[in-house]
């Protein structure tokens, strides 16, 4: 409980408190802009952390990724588009209440969910950890590697609409990964005779080129001008009561979200959609839905907060990210020298709680400012993209010169920005193909440290066995239940909301 | 043979299968150690690539496939012809490489000045004062975040004083 509370006092030291809050106005900037979220977010501030003290660099990180999911809301009530991919359902009645002259309301409603949804998100991580610690440190590399091979199963079966592709998505990323020099034995594998794959390729890379590069040329081709606009309206306290009436909604769709983003693979784009289908679903009086329902907002605003609290659960405690940001999130753990896993729980504890604290704060600040500066930033989500666009490149190719700061960085960037432009354009799912990327050296090591051990007898430990039997049956299960999240989206017309 | 079996979804996917059989048979002259995860994992998403081809191929000629988006992804609903996405995704492919060729000539922060200041000016249409103050807000960042962050930019062939070069 100590090191609880130290965390907390480290972190409200004023250089870590800037770094929080430099972490939110960029995460609330970032949540405005369509089409980039989290792992943009979290993939630029990748070069900013190198040599970074650790606490700072989570306070930023954290707190960065935290009110992602806040500000989004703008772009999604305001206009009818999606600031992130986390906050597509909140237009089903978000938009409709903003038409109607509500928006004050649906924006007042959308950030107490949120941080709501935020502080029981960090709650359930608190009080994970000294409950998951016992199983965690009775995990060895045998273990390790079977659970990182669930993981990826899963990453592979449900994300994207196809199964198959999904896993083909998370192979693509970890065969990315195997590029470059093998851990363990002195070999540089395909590169091809190119000097810059001789290290692989960076992740800040691998992110930028496979989300950002995609959305800007998209919206670059779209050449969208905003015609329709809305204004704030009345009702900000109207929102605040209605989401502490509907509080059991808040609850129920919060604890969706941490279990969702505790499940690797689903983590942002359905994690809304999951909460608005349980919110239809259970909901007696169903013919206001999409027609500005303020319980539609509620829902997927209250799950996408807390998803980021679940998320972090299978980041430290077995190095396996439960989302696309999670796993850029694990990649600024091992530029930091940190190693996640069971050590998190024995060296690194009061990380684990600064990370807690960060995302407590960090939603309490993103919902407070996203209040009090609710005008300018509805203002800001009228400029057209046209004018954002050229300082989005220079962002995105100065981040990426970083990672090794030679033209192979800006080479890559191209050719992996075309990559991702092209999984998006046929529905190649790009969070699998991250997550296989990050995972893939964790998972060499895990099964090189294991062959060296044990031999092949590893197979035979009994948790090695329980593990490949969860793979199986989950892969099955969730093979079912993604069907079941199709028809749900389906049926609340998730498929007709872009 | 159905017409559009050389579409290209199609000529994609069948590039990622023949990746992951190179992954593998790429892996056969590595030591032990470093061919297994490769070798492994290249075969069977190879094997699956295949799979996936033929059911995309199926799928394709039979003409039902409805997976616009998935889940995982925000879909992109194009409301313009597929000719003039493609079109346009290669005018602003080539702008970048052109970018980059300006880049490698004159540097990094003179071309992102002249790129900010050309797109204002003549792709959004701000006026000439907006397009300007647009560019040098640009090289003020570039020049802040460097001195503040110690980042480093790439320099090009003709050499200029920071913070344009």
């Amino acid at each position: 409980m100590d090191v609880f509370f130290q965390a907390l006092v480290t972190l409200l030291a004023p250089s870590h408190l800037l770094m929080l809050m430099s972490g939110v106005l960029l995460g609330l900037s970032i949540g405005i802009l369509p089409g980039l979220g989290g792992i943009v977010g979290m993939t630029i501030l990748l070069p900013v952390i190198y040599g970074m003290e650790v606490h700072s660099a989570f306070a930023l990180l954290i707190g960065m990724v935290a009110v992602i999911p806040t500000s989004d809301t703008f772009p999604s009530v305001m206009m009818g588009i999606p600031g992130s991919s986390a906050s597509q359902a909140t237009i089903m009645d978000g938009y409709p209440l903003a038409k109607k002259g509500e928006a004050a309301r649906a924006l007042g409603a959308a950030f107490t969910a949120s941080l709501i949804g935020g502080l029981i998100g960090a709650t359930v991580l608190m009080l994970i950890i000294p409950i998951a610690r016992p199983v965690v440190l009775a995990f060895g590399s045998p273990e390790l590697f079977m659970l990182a091979l669930l993981g990826m199963s899963m990453v592979g079966v449900l994300s994207g609409n196809r199964p198959i592709r999904g896993i083909l998505a998370a192979g693509l990323g970890l065969t990315l990964g195997a590029l470059g020099d093998a851990p363990a034995v002195p070999v540089y594998r395909y590169t091809f005779g190119i000097d810059y794959l001789m290290d692989g390729i960076p992740l800040v890379i691998v992110g930028l080129g496979l989300f950002a590069f995609p959305e800007i040329i998209d919206l670059l081709i779209k050449g969208r001008s905003i015609s329709e606009t809305t204004t704030l309206g009345r009702g900000w306290l109207d929102g605040v009561k209605d989401a502490l009436r509907h509080k059991f909604i808040i609850l129920r769709c919060s604890i969706i979200g941490v279990v969702v983003g505790f499940l690797p693979g689903l983590g942002g784009s359905v994690v809304d959609w999951i909460a608005y289908g349980h919110i239809i679903q259970t909901s007696k009086d169903r013919e206001k839905f999409g027609f500005g329902d303020i319980r539609g907002v509620l829902a997927p605003e209250s799950a996408n907060n807390a998803k980021e609290g679940g998320g972090l659960i299978p980041t430290f405690l077995f190095g396996i990210p439960g989302s696309g940001s999670m796993a850029v999130f694990l990649g600024g753990l091992l530029i930091l020298g940190i190693q996640p896993g069971p050590s998190m729980l024995t060296e690194h504890l009061d990380l684990v709680y600064t990370a807690i604290w960060s995302l407590a704060l960090a939603n309490v600040f993103g919902a407070g400012l996203s209040i009090l500066l609710s005008k300018p930033i509805t203002r800001l989500t009228v400029i057209p993209f046209n004018l954002m666009a050229p300082f989005i490149i220079l962002i995105i190719t100065f981040a990426a010169y970083q990672a090794t700061q030679s033209w192979g960085d800006l080479i890559a960037l191209l050719v992996m920005g075309a990559l991702g432009w092209l999984m998006k354009q046929y529905s190649w799912p790009r969070p699998a193909a991250l997550i296989g990327f990050v995972l893939a050296g964790n998972l060499e090591s895990y099964l090189f440290i294991s062959v060296q051990r044990y031999g092949w007898e590893w197979f035979g430990r009994p948790g090695v066995i329980i593990l490949a039997m969860i793979t199986i049956v989950s892969v099955v299960l969730s093979a079912l239940y993604q069907k079941k999240i199709k028809q749900a989206s389906l049926s609340t017309g998730g498929a007709h909301a872009k | 043979m159905p017409s559009n079996l050389f579409a290209f979804k199609n000529i994609f996917a069948l590039a990622l299968t023949l990746w992951f059989g190179y992954v593998a048979w790429g892996a056969l002259r590595f030591p032990y150690l470093a061919k297994m995860l490769p070798l492994s994992v290249g075969t069977c998403l190879f094997v699956l690539g295949i799979v996936n081809l033929v059911q995309q191929v199926v799928i394709t000629s039979r003409n039902t496939e409805k997976d616009g988006g998935g889940f995982a992804d925000l879909s992109t609903d194009w409301k313009i012809p597929i000719e003039l996405v493609w079109r346009r995704f290669f005018i602003y492919f080539a702008m970048i490489l052109l970018l980059y060729g300006l880049i490698w000539l004159i540097g990094y922060p003179l071309t992102m000045t002249l790129f900010i200041f050309t797109f204002y000016r003549f792709f959004a249409g701000a006026s000439w004062r907006a397009s300007v103050i647009a560019g040098l807000a640009g090289l003020s960042f570039l020049a802040l975040t460097s001195h503040l962050l110690s980042m480093q930019w790439p320099e090009g062939l003709v050499v200029l004083p920071w913070p344009l070069g």
